[in-house]
């Protein structure tokens, strides 16, 4: 966040999209970090494949278990190629890489790309879903409950909230499990178990619990930094004059508090964001959900390094891109912070 | 983190007992009121139609179609309907001609003569011909790409095999191999595949053929209208989902989702029987030992071997592992075999025994690690119980868990002191794969020469009661100075729900029969 106030260095604006002016600072800061993003990604690739080189065993050891006899674990070596140096091994992976080509797994010999691609709608289908019922309801919440702050019910939310947030997922996917699925009632589904190739909205019923699981998990920290961040705004000296200008109550709320209060809001949208990316691995592993998380605890147990590879890039691709994300949306609800320090 | 969290999830699923128990619904009680059948009643008549959908653990990206690469559970239980074999395993874990018509030795066991069915069609309508079974014992025994089975089938001369006449094939072996018939019947030793099988496009015999396959995910079959065994199977269609543990599995079942459920845990029981589903025990004759390495510290000296045979309570071990069910184990392997020793006097926990044993080797107060890992029914369980048990001796056994990808990595088959786990089979091939000097996973290093003799007598021998009598001498052997600590013969804990019939429980140590659902119908 520090440079993004910071004044443009001449070098980094593409010179064709701007010659005769200084480029808007937000561009300036758009092209800056995507190229960070580029080099974190490069250097998360590396890591990734260091960390798998540690690991003891490889893949052809994790496919063959207890049927590796020597023989066995050879002819699979030399048909995975593992028996090349890990240098060339990696260099074969990025050169495919700038091909647009993932590899093909090592344990299902299927490439990457098919491995996978269902898997990424279906993450996708279940972080956004979560994310946006989350947000709304969140910020819904969290604005009634600053609105009448001391109430009965806003004390009652605020509890409700803070107990919530100790919960841990699983915790929280079991009991929902318990209570609508599998034990008291059986209203839902309690596993999301849906054909291979089949997108996961056209079994609308499958998403339900998954979905609650990370909303209920999300909701309390978009509420209480919402309800906090709108207290602050009705506190301040422009909606006090705003109240004493005669304006209704719902019009100071929405255009004169709100707006002021959502550039801190949006920021812990942002990490919750980035928290279902990661937390979205326990609640696939509970309902059975065939998306990223399952994917990659499959990857990792097989050894299988293209795989791995291909989904702990997608999932930092992620991560770089909902942090520019947040910080453009955030920078774009500051006004004051937009203009270039002279 | 990850051991507290399946804690916690078992937890979870134990509290709903106590959720159902309470009474809190009447729908409980409703669809407890409903189970009446019983797993062996097979009375009713056999309905043909409908999908069965099975939710099975033990699966990942790696599955496999190719019957001679299967290994985990989630294999079996989709090659086992593709494709058949020459011999099985009957629920009686008894070897029994499938495919095969007739299986004939010569005099000396150096040769067998194989016959295989008349009438039998692959999924893409070729018969099954002497030509197949030659292009089978090829694949598993190429050089360049061994299967799993290459390694217990290694006497066989794969270059030498004739074929006779359209069904029958000769196969010489490079030396005696008088078990040769009851290796056969191992999952995967001789599953038939078609002349230029193609595994993109895989057809076996089986009462089911392939419709879609996704490594890790699902995958469906559709009945098989030409199988050979008439009538058979009844279901349409069989629907196969990957779950990663058994939280995901028993939560379909009691939501409905899945019919048939595998490899349950004992604590589970309740819980599913509280709502109306049913449990399937086998008795298993797979075993998961411990394994000592007889060449090294502290385990070279016998006495120390048997003193942590003797601080085993066996009994109290699968109390705790399975609440009682299970079979008892007493360090010797192939306990359905005909040629298994129950003679031999059942070794129980004897703590002062133990004590003088190690006394007397001068190893009082043994530190020792034991690895192990997540990979049989109740391995880790085991270790940290058995850990309990030697400390009565003053042992200390120092539990290392490791994952399964780090214990079948470079150290497996090097390990001192670990486990290992082993599906059922005959004693004579399972010594040629265990305890043999000669053997591939020889996990304790086992190499003694009386032994090794009397072995090679044996799989000389051709009448089967000489054999018998071979044999037990070398459990003698396996029983007195052997490196295997076996303390049971795991259960085999299956679930499902009211609607399936055709269940039998099975010896075999497969779930569900060995995956058996041509016999399996749906109300």
């Amino acid at each position: 966040m520090a440079d993004v106030t910071a004044p443009a260095p001449a070098a980094s604006v593409p010179p064709a999209a701007a010659p005769e002016r200084k480029a808007h600072p937000m561009w300036d800061m758009l092209f800056k970090r995507l190229g960070f993003g580029v080099i974190t990604l490069f250097c998360v690739s590396i890591l990734v494949f260091a960390a798998t080189q540690v690991l003891p065993g490889n893949a052809a050891s994790a496919v063959l278990q207890n049927t590796a006899t020597p023989a066995r674990l050879h002819a699979l070596e030399v048909q995975m190629h593992l028996n090349r140096p890990v240098v060339a091994q990696y260099w074969t992976w990025l050169t495919g890489l700038f091909h647009g080509n993932l590899g093909t797994s090592l344990a299902s010999n299927v490439p990457v790309t098919t491995l996978i691609g269902g898997r990424i709608v279906n993450t996708l289908v279940l972080v956004l879903l979560a994310g946006v019922i989350g947000t709304v309801i969140g910020v819904a919440l969290g604005m009634w409950a600053a609105a009448h702050r001391d109430s009965v019910l806003d004390h009652v939310l605020s509890v409700t909230a803070l107990a919530v947030t100790a919960l841990p997922e699983f915790v929280v996917a079991m009991a929902l499990v318990i209570l609508f699925a599998a034990v008291v009632f059986h209203f839902f589904p309690a596993v999301s178990v849906f054909p291979p190739g089949v997108a996961p909205w056209t079994h609308p019923s499958l998403l339900v619990l998954p979905v609650l699981t990370l909303v209920i998990v999300i909701v309390p920290y978009t509420f209480r930094m919402m309800r906090a961040a709108m207290i602050d705004a009705l506190e301040s000296d422009y909606v006090e004059m705003a109240r004493l200008k005669g304006m209704s109550p719902r019009r100071v709320l929405i255009f004169h508090a709100l707006p002021n209060a959502i550039a801190p809001t949006i920021q812990v949208v942002g990490l919750n964001f980035l928290y279902l990316a990661g937390g979205v691995v326990v609640v696939e592993y509970v309902f059975n959900y065939p998306g990223l998380g399952q994917g990659l605890v499959n990857a990792v147990s097989d050894r299988d390094i293209p795989v791995i590879q291909a989904i702990v890039l997608i999932l930092a691709a992620f991560y770089v891109l909902v942090n520019i994300a947040t910080d453009m949306v955030s920078l774009a609800a500051s006004p004051r912070r937009r203009l270039p320090r002279s | 983190m990850d051991l507290s969290r399946r804690d916690l999830l078992k937890t979870a699923v134990a509290g709903s007992l106590a959720v159902s128990a309470g009474g809190l619904l009447s729908a409980c009680g409703i669809s407890a009121a409903q189970t009446t059948s019983s797993p062996l009643q097979l009375s009713g008549t056999p309905k043909r139609g409908g999908t069965l959908r099975a939710a099975i653990t033990g699966g990942s990206t790696a599955d496999t179609l190719d019957p001679l690469a299967a290994i985990t559970n989630a294999d079996f239980s989709r090659v086992d309907n593709v494709y058949e074999s020459l011999v099985g395993l009957t629920p009686t874990a008894q070897a029994q001609n499938v495919l095969a018509d007739e299986i004939t030795p010569n005099a000396a066991a150096t040769e067998w003569t194989i016959r295989v069915k008349q009438g039998i069609t692959f999924h893409n309508g070729k018969d099954l011909t002497a030509d197949d079974v030659i292009f089978t014992f090829q694949t598993i025994l190429n050089p360049k790409a061994p299967a799993a089975a290459a390694a217990g089938l290694a006497s066989i001369d794969a270059k030498g095999m004739k074929k006779l006449d359209a069904r029958t094939v000769r196969v010489p072996c490079k030396t005696p191999f008088a078990s040769f018939y009851e290796a056969l019947a191992i999952p995967g030793y001789s599953a038939v595949i078609p002349v230029g099988y193609n595994l993109k496009a895989p057809v076996g015999t089986g009462p089911f053929k392939v419709q879609s396959f996704t490594p890790g995910t699902q995958s469906t079959f559709a009945r098989y209208d030409g199988y050979w065994q008439s009538g058979l199977p009844y279901l349409d269609q069989v629907v196969i989902t990957d779950y990663s543990d058994a939280t995901g599995q028993v939560n379909a079942l009691l939501a409905g989702q899945a019919d048939v459920v595998n490899l349950l845990s004992a604590d589970v029981i309740a819980v599913v029987e509280s709502q109306g589903k049913k449990i399937l025990i086998s008795e298993g004759g797979g075993w998961n030992p411990f394994t000592m390495r007889v060449d090294s510290p502290p385990f070279n000296d016998p006495r120390v071997r048997q003193a942590m045979r003797l601080v085993v309570d066996r009994e109290q071990m699968m109390e705790i592992l399975f609440s009682g069910s299970g079979t008892l184990g007493n360090d010797v392997f192939g306990v359905w075999a005909p040629e298994y020793d129950h003679g031999l006097p059942q070794r129980h926990q004897d703590i002062e025994q133990a004590k003088s044993l190690l006394k007397a080797a001068g190893h009082e107060g043994l530190a020792v690690q034991l690895v192990t890992s997540d990979i049989g029914q109740g391995t880790v369980q085991a270790a940290e119980v058995l850990a309990q048990q030697a400390a009565a001796a003053g042992m200390h056994i120092n539990v290392r868990q490791v994952t399964a990808t780090e214990f079948y990595g470079p150290s497996y088959l090097k390990w001192v002191f670990a486990q290992d786990y082993w599906y059922y089979n005959f004693y004579l091939p399972q010594v040629s794969l265990a305890t043999l000097p000669t053997a591939p996973f020889n996990e304790t290093h086992f190499n003694n020469p009386t032994y090794n003799k009397l072995y090679q007598e044996a799989i000389a021998t051709i009448d089967p009661a000489k054999r018998q009598e071979i044999a037990r001498e070398m459990q003698r052997i396996d029983f007195t100075d052997g490196g295997l600590i076996i303390p049971f013969f795991p259960p085999v804990i299956d679930g499902y729900g009211a609607n399936v019939h055709g269940l039998v429980p099975s010896k075999g140590g497969l779930s569900l029969n060995a995956y058996d659902f041509k016999h399996l119908w749906l109300t």
